[in-house]
């Protein structure tokens, strides 16, 4: 059974290989769709109800889905864990791409104020 | 930071900042190279002008449009011959291309007459089109003249006509893509919200950041249609006028390539509070999830669950034979922005391919993010790199075959690596299930082709040998594969036809009834 940084990490793997949402243009683009994306996933992940509500939230449901199916069918990992674990993982989860692609970016783009 | 120096630009130190390789402890905040910057004096850049990336990469591929640069005739040159953004009006806006032909005496004097004249004799040429979109450039920008007054004069005096004016001149930006921003926000100001759609779906889309090469977007326009999806406009390839006028009624904007056209879908979520799906077209799994994403949004996974299964069963098989063929080779993926990222990783997990570099002329820092973060450890990444760099990565990768534009291409040829036209494409499309395989058909004829593997004998020392015959491309393919792979059954050549997007066009759709 892999620790939390080795989960996180193949996690991580997956979104960078996987999936765009990660990287608009702007660093309050992406934090805004790393909490709502990442958020969404935690709350599937752990058979909760997510508004979807509002066309924008579907949106975020529409990746968030997409993650926690994956996420569950490629890591096994995930059937043995209960709920808080998974959301522990989730919030270690959002710290780290909330790092690479925002607050450690070398990205100079992301702080420009206009699009 | 591991940062890659070149030896040939050593005298060129700012160049240091601008190439990174990704090695096995590196993440994104320890290795990105520098982007969308101006090109550093000394390095002889190979990108294009703001000009060019708002007019030839996003104007023109609008179909039902006289597209006209004002400024001398020179500017006109990319269309037919380099550009294959086609339209299913037979092309229009490919086969005729426009410019005022400034001269010396009108920078002199002015152009602003000439302008007007040349938008009258073009309307008066092809009554049947009543749109236009003009150009600045750089030396029409720098006399002043006022294209917005003149072009409001000719719609006045012409009440059936409309007129879309884009100021971005080729030194506007340090390369297209700056002109692929200042159209985007061009084209929002001015047209989105001007025409009311006639909505036939309960599902409508934009689909953003698409420019038809040789059919991508009538590939996936057959998908959307197949699912009862509406496509209310396509930015732009293939797109009409008007449609894109009509933007503001989608549920959804489906974007392709956010290097070109982000900034669109941005403004209309902000503006008009609609979403913004990022989408990958290129690769199976990819291009499913992709489908898969739309239908659900909409509530209609199911339709693209059908369309998954059909063509995943009959092309699978195809591009699992290229597989064969292809693991193992080195590709250097040098194309345009988002098709680097598009590419990076589908193209290593389903041919095989490993991706040993990846470099864009004109991206952002965003894009080799993207990038960076797809390939595998070892890949080096270039930004903005000049013709010797390019020379140098490859002397020393020695990739079996690059993916770029035309024009680095032929200096790759030059050098014996073969190319595929990552831009243009060779023979697209490569959107799509059968546009996949028909990717990998290109690299797979590209790698092994005789004739290059002839260009690889220096007559002027090699030996020549003159008793082995002519040797095909399997001869050369499957000389080291297994006997139960050369000879399985569940795997195929590519068997489509030559043209697959005239089909496309006559094809009818399900009808789906509209709830709402």
């Amino acid at each position: 059974m892999p620790d939390i940084n080795e989960k996180v990490a193949q996690l991580e793997n997956f979104i960078m290989k996987k999936c765009l949402w990660q990287f608009h243009s702007r660093a309050w683009d992406r934090k805004r769709q790393n909490e709502n994306i990442l958020g969404m996933t935690a709350k599937l992940l752990c058979g909760e109800e997510v508004d979807t509500s509002k066309p924008e939230d579907k949106c975020y449901w529409v990746d968030a889905s997409y993650l926690a199916e994956n996420y569950r069918e490629r890591f096994d990992w995930f059937s043995t864990m209960s709920n808080d674990e998974i959301k522990e993982l989730m919030q270690a989860l959002r710290e780290r791409i909330d790092f690479v692609t925002v607050d450690g970016s070398l990205n100079e783009e992301l702080k420009d104020p206009r699009y | 930071m591991p940062y890659h120096e070149f030896d040939c630009s050593k005298c060129i130190p700012e160049r240091k900042k601008h190439a990174v390789v990704k090695g096995p402890e590196d993440d994104l905040t320890k290795a990105l190279p520098l982007g969308y910057l101006n090109t550093i004096p000394g390095s002889i850049s190979e990108r294009g002008c703001a000009y060019c990336g708002a007019k030839h990469v996003i104007g023109t591929p609008m179909k039902d449009v006289i597209h006209i640069s004002h400024g001398p005739t020179g500017c006109t040159y990319d269309t037919w011959q380099t550009k294959r953004y086609i339209s299913d009006n037979d092309n229009f806006q490919l086969k005729r291309t426009f410019a005022t032909d400034v001269k010396e005496k009108h920078i002199v004097f002015g152009a602003e007459k000439l302008l007007k004249e040349n938008i009258i004799e073009a309307f008066r040429a092809f009554p049947e089109i009543k749109r236009m979109t003009i150009y600045q450039t750089c030396a029409t920008a720098l006399i002043g003249d006022d294209i917005d007054a003149i072009a409001q004069e000719v719609m006045d005096e012409m009440p059936d006509v409309d007129i879309f004016v884009c100021n971005s001149p080729g030194f506007g930006g340090p390369s297209q893509s700056g002109g692929h921003h200042k159209i985007n926000i061009a084209w929002i100001n001015q047209k989105v919200g001007n025409v009311e759609p006639v909505i036939t779906s309960d599902y409508v889309i934009n689909y953003v950041g698409e420019y038809n090469i040789q059919g991508d977007q009538e590939i996936m326009l057959d998908f959307f249609r197949r699912m009862g999806i509406q496509v209310l406009s396509t930015f732009t390839g293939n797109g009409s006028y008007d449609e894109l006028r009509s933007m503001h009624r989608a549920h959804l904007n489906v974007l392709e390539c956010a290097r070109s056209a982000e900034y669109i879908c941005n403004e209309l979520r902000v503006r008009y509070g609609i979403p913004r799906l990022d989408i990958d077209g290129f690769g199976f799994e990819p291009l499913a999830s992709s489908l898969r994403k739309v239908g659900r949004f909409f509530g209609i996974e199911e339709r693209a669950e059908k369309i998954i299964e059909e063509e995943s069963a009959r092309w699978k098989p195809e591009l699992d034979w290229y597989k064969e063929r292809l693991t193992g080779k080195k590709i250097c993926l040098w194309p345009g922005g988002s098709k680097l990222w598009h590419w990076a990783n589908v193209i290593h997990e389903e041919m095989g391919l490993d991706v040993v570099s990846v470099y864009t002329k004109f991206g952002h820092q965003g894009d080799m993010e993207k990038g960076i973060a797809r390939c595998e450890v070892g890949a080096l990444a270039i930004d903005d790199p000049n013709e010797l760099e390019g020379l140098e990565a490859m002397y020393k990768l020695k990739p079996d075959i690059i993916l770029t534009g035309k024009r680095p291409g032929e200096v790759a040829k030059k050098i014996r690596v073969p190319y595929l036209n990552a831009h243009a494409y060779h023979n697209g499309p490569y959107k799509g299930f059968e546009g996949w395989v028909r990717f990998a058909r290109d690299i797979y004829n590209a790698i092994y082709s005789p004739i290059h593997q002839l260009s690889y004998l220096d007559i002027s020392k090699d030996e020549i040998p003159d008793d082995g015959g002519f040797k095909t491309q399997r001869m050369y393919s499957d000389a080291t594969l297994p006997e139960a792979v050369k000879t399985s059954s569940a795997m195929r050549e590519y068997t489509g036809k030559y043209d697959i997007i005239a089909e496309l066009r006559k094809r009818e759709y399900p009808e789906f009834n509209k709830k709402q």
